[in-house]
């Protein structure tokens, strides 16, 4: 039994075998096991990658497998190729030596998404490291990058804060207040002091803690701010009872789901959403 | 094991059946109508053939049975516009029995395509008209109703538009799963507790597996409590389908592109996890019924349930080359996927969901379970899949296995000790809160039905009587029994319910596994929180401990099918009928009493099960039929020669309890044994026992024990008793299983046993009679 099992196992090259030539994205000398891993399979597939000229020589088993399937495994390895581009989280992993640039420009918005440390949404998917002025939406920028600072709290990442803080500062200042309605331009001027005030604030430091206690009134302030005009997309604000030692505090959000920035992982859904701005 | 994307095959379609294949729409003429004066409307009749048919199918290289209906797996889309009348004939070209039923549509009960509840079945070589008025719109699909039918091929959408839809693209989209094993033959291994799906998932979660990544006392916890492996799912899948494909892609999508995909589950025993490539999803339907748009990076759909949902194909920079998206439905076990690339160009793929952590699911549920099989949800009131408890086994939310996580857990406990400043009665309560809800632990969105708001007031009428009706959901993996209260749909009277009455279900699983629970013609509310905006469902997905409050208004007539729609579940007994008092006798329905037995033969059906070890030093076997409740069975060994013996042990039983470890039986023994002169062999107690010749009646009783050692208390006619331990299928490693056995008969037996195949083993085993064996093991 054992012994008809092992001839049958046995070794036998690819059969049918076809080979061709597919550029294959890579940067470093450790890409060529992990493409050269990826398209084994034992009678079935291999490559031959080339460093130099990214070139893989790809033999398969016609009748087993196909080009598409051998190129889909390697790139959900990590590397881009003709038929395929890696998940961007895949890509995300790789280390820094073994990153090479991508071929294919493509929008922010599926860079961002599913990367497990980057715990932006929509924030995280406009420009919010520019100042951009928006046409249809003034305040547009500012909520961003107010987004960003509240995702970074969401993960407890102080440095994160700062930067996007800092970039909140610089958002608060490109404003064009003639661009503001009337009402909006009367609660802008009451708030932008205490907005700016706030977000140097947590800008100056990497305590989260510290942090936290300036974004409880900074999202006060941008809640007036908001409210005083329509927003283009939906904003949730939310409330959670326990925070700042059971004294509640409230945030805004560009999603329904609640996820609390003012603890950290453990204990993030605490709260709910008390008003819908739309 | 080759990949191969060819999608449905269909080898024995002659052109002839193609002529055949005609769906028209006809629109009929208003005369008829024109009969009373006044104004009257149009009423366009929308008419489908559909011919049912045996078909060969090649998914997996290798050619198989499956049902095809007009040539095509999945079944045609059915489109209707609300206020059309649906006419639907449907030819049956098998040699067996179907049936058709419309899934969420509020209908006539006679049209509901139940077979044996609301209609005989249609007869093979015949053709039955299913004629209804379209009265509501959205996303719903049509599948057989009989038997196992559904499971090969007969599942379809059925695209029910608003009188005015939105412009936007939109794809109808059927998801699905291909066993190469004869369905029947699936259903009758889960009822024998098989592990074979679970050794090719890789999920058997043996001690070996246990004890190399550190669980050895998790999983002696878990066989303390009495269970056996754990998994998400019962069946191994070879395929899974989008449209009837494994791969394909819609190239006609431009960059910037909004598509509405309108999606169906209509896998038989799947769940799939939905993810996008291009970015967030926005859910805008479920069952048909419009939700307030929420924004989600993934979300689970249960078997049977319906989601529409939007997703934005990213707009690419001028002059660069377009780029296709992958949408992914990977199998909620995450053994397979099946992918759809929305666009042109080069694909990009969504990220590939990693594989479960069972052994921490196993931890979560010795947790859970009480030693009497009653689960405790430790105070945490779950509802309406806000805290899921498997989000432990996905690596995605809860970290990597263990053994490669060190970075991640020291970054925990530095959490941790920052969280020890705060007062700690208030850190318990939040950490209890979040420690099962996976959009507290991560940046991931997934959706959860306390998420979903219906756009409109869905009260019921307010001056309506209450009918308020508790369901418990209850079953034993281990015997593969499925039941609502502990009692399977031919147990259990029909549920009557009044026209005009207001009907609440508050219903609580207190089983093992997840269960999706559908109810025939009626949209139920889904009360979550969002007072009047509560969501119209048809489906809800219960999981363990899960609590859940629907109500509906009863408005129909007739008898209704509610049952978990998890097709070898809902085989095995898990449903009810609600029955309208005062109904009028349904015409379909000719013989009520044969249908109702006809109808209760499935869930009383026997299943059957034998094994046997050729062995150098005799047969060693046993065969099996039982069913919910009963169990006959014979055990045997047989030496090759007299001096080795003869002996058959039979033992008719019945089980007893929820959790079936009691079992009392009658039995028969018969022995033959040439044993040297005058030789009687004595037992513990002393009482003497001549094995030469011995055919004896006996009555006694099994109880599983912790560990799942099963303990036997048998007397015999001539006065003897005997007491027995055994224990079978320890799972050694992956593939290596133990038995031991001893009894006081100073009888004992010491087997292993390795699994090749489905149907072939090979066995060492030690035997007081017969001594040590070396064999191969026949199973079926």
């Amino acid at each position: 039994m054992i012994l008809l099992l092992s001839t049958l196992l046995s070794y036998a090259d690819i059969k049918n075998l076809q080979t061709e030539n597919v550029r294959i994205a890579g940067a470093c000398a450790q890409c060529k096991e992990a493409i050269e891993a990826a398209a084994f399979q034992k009678n079935i597939s291999e490559a031959s990658w080339n460093k130099d000229t990214k070139i893989a020589a790809i033999s398969y088993d016609s009748k087993k497998t196909s080009l598409d399937a051998v190129l889909k495994k390697i790139a959900l390895a990590g590397y881009d190729n003709q038929n395929y581009l890696a998940p961007d989280d895949t890509y995300a992993r790789l280390d820094e030596s073994n990153r090479y640039e991508r071929a294919v420009k493509r929008p922010v918005t599926a860079q961002e998404k599913m990367n497990a440390h980057q715990h932006g949404h929509d924030a995280a998917n406009s420009p919010n490291e520019q100042v951009v002025p928006s046409a249809d939406d003034p305040l547009k920028p500012v909520l961003n990058a107010y987004y960003a600072v509240k995702d970074a709290l969401i993960a407890s990442d102080g440095a994160a804060a700062a930067s996007k803080a800092d970039n909140l500062v610089k958002t608060l200042k490109a404003v064009k207040m003639d661009q503001l309605g009337s009402e909006q331009h009367t609660v802008w001027m009451k708030v932008v002091k205490d907005l700016d005030f706030d977000a140097e604030h947590i800008a100056e430091t990497k305590d989260v803690g510290h942090q936290r206690d300036h974004f409880t009134s900074l999202s006060d302030n941008m809640y007036k701010l908001i409210k005083s005009a329509k927003p283009t997309e939906p904003v949730y604000y939310q409330h959670c009872p326990m925070a700042k030692e059971g004294k509640g505090a409230n945030w805004l959000s560009q999603e329904s789901a609640i996820k609390n920035p003012y603890y950290g992982a453990q204990m993030l859904n605490c709260g709910k959403t008390t008003e819908t701005i739309k | 094991m080759p990949f191969r994307y060819e999608g449905t095959i269909l080898n024995h379609l002659h052109t002839m059946d193609l002529l055949r294949v005609l769906i028209f729409k006809a629109t009929l003429s208003l005369a008829i109508l024109m009969l009373s004066s006044g104004l009257i409307y149009g009423q366009k009749v929308v008419r489908y053939d559909l011919y049912v048919k045996d078909t060969t199918v090649n998914f997996t290289g290798k050619p198989k049975r499956a049902i095809a209906v007009n040539g095509q797996i999945p079944m045609p889309t059915l489109t209707f516009t609300e206020g059309d009348t649906a006419e639907i004939y449907v030819h049956n070209e098998l040699d067996e029995e179907t049936s058709l039923h419309w899934h969420g549509l509020f209908l006539p009960n006679k049209y509901d395509g139940v077979p044996n509840l609301t209609q005989m079945p249609i007869e093979p070589h015949s053709t039955h008209l299913y004629r209804f008025p379209i009265i509501q719109h959205g996303t719903h699909w049509y599948h057989s109703h009989t038997e196992l039918q559904e499971q090969i091929g007969m599942y379809g959408s059925m695209i029910l538009n608003k009188k005015r839809e939105p412009e936007i693209p939109t794809v109808p989209i059927i998801l699905s799963e291909w066993t190469d094993m004869n369905p029947k033959n699936v259903h009758r291994m889960l009822h024998n507790a098989s592990d074979w799906f679970a050794i090719q998932k890789g999920a058997t979660q043996s001690y070996s597996e246990a004890a190399g990544q550190g669980y050895l006392k998790t999983k002696l916890g878990n066989e303390w409590k009495r269970m056996t492996a754990m998994d998400v799912s019962d069946v191994y899948y070879d395929r899974f389908l989008i449209n009837g494909k494994n791969e394909s892609q819609l190239s006609q999508f431009k960059p910037g592109d909004k598509v509405r995909l309108r999606i169906s589950n209509g896998g038989a025993s799947t769940y799939f996890w939905l993810t996008y490539a291009g970015g967030k999803m926005t859910v805008v339907a479920t069952d048909g019924n419009d939700v307030e748009p929420v924004e989600v990076d993934r979300l689970i759909i249960a078997v049977s349930e319906t989601y529409d949902v939007i997703v934005t194909i990213p707009a690419t920079p001028a002059g660069a080359e377009p780029v296709s998206y992958e949408f992914l439905a990977t199998s909620e076990d995450r053994t397979k996927s099946a992918s759809l690339y929305l666009g042109a160009g080069v694909k990009q793929l969504a990220s590939p969901l990693p594989r479960l952590k069972y052994f921490e699911g196993m931890k979560m549920m010795n947790g859970m379970m009480k030693m009497n099989g009653n689960l405790d949800d430790m105070g945490m009131n779950m509802s309406l899949n806000q805290m899921d408890m498997n989000v432990v086994m996905y690596p995605e939310i809860t970290g990597p296995l263990k053994t490669q996580k060190q970075g991640t857990e020291s970054k925990n406990e530095k959490d941790n000790m920052k969280m020890g400043n705060q007062d700690d009665a208030e850190k318990d309560k939040h950490a209890k809160h979040n420690m099962y809800n996976s959009n507290a632990l991560s940046s991931i969105t997934t959706l959860n039905y306390a998420m979903l708001a219906s756009p409109e007031n869905t009260s019921l009428p307010k001056n309506s009587t209450v009918k308020e009706l508790r369901f418990v959901l209850t079953g034993n993996m281990n015997r593969y029994v499925w039941s609502m209260d502990n009692k399977v749909v031919s147990e259990r009277d029909k549920i009557l319910i009044k026209k005009g009455e207001n009907v609440r279900m508050i219903i609580y699983n207190n089983s093992m596994m997840r269960h999706p629970m559908h109810l025939h013609g009626h949209d139920f509310r889904v009360l979550n929180g969002n007072g009047a905006n509560a969501p119209m469902k048809n489906i809800i997905d219960i999981m363990p401990m899960e609590t859940d409050t629907l109500e509906f208004a009863a408005t129909e007539s007739g008898d209704w099918f509610f049952h978990c729609h998890i097709l070898y579940h809902m085989m095995s007994g898990m449903g009810a009928i609600f029955s309208y008092e005062n109904s009028p006798a349904n015409p379909e329905i000719p013989n009520p009493r044969l249908a109702q037995r006809k109808l209760f033969a499935d869930d009383r059906e026997f299943h059957f099960m034998a094994e046997n070890d050729f062995a150098t030093n005799g047969n060693d076997g046993e065969a099996m039929v039982q069913n919910t409740r009963w169990s006959i069975g014979s055990e045997w060994r047989l030496g090759w020669n007299d001096h080795h013996g003869y002996e058959v042990e039979t033992h008719l039983g019945r089980y007893i309890g929820r959790m079936q470890w009691l079992m009392p039986f009658i039995g028969f023994d018969w022995r033959y044994r040439k044993m040297g002169m005058d030789e009687v062999e004595k037992n513990l107690f002393g009482q003497r026992n001549t094995k030469d010749k011995r055919s004896v009646l006996s009555v006694g009783v099994n109880y599983v024990l912790p560990m799942l050692v099963t303990a036997q208390a048998e007397i015999f006619t001539d006065g003897n008793v005997r007491f027995q331990l055994e224990r079978m299928d320890i799972p050694l490693s992956r593939r290596l299983r133990m038995n031991l056995m001893v009894n006081t008969d100073r009888e004992y037996m010491a087997a292993v046993k390795y699994i090749f195949t489905r149907y072939i083993g090979a066995t060492a085993h030690y035997d007081s009679d017969m001594g040590f064996g070396l064999g191969l093991t026949l199973n079926y």
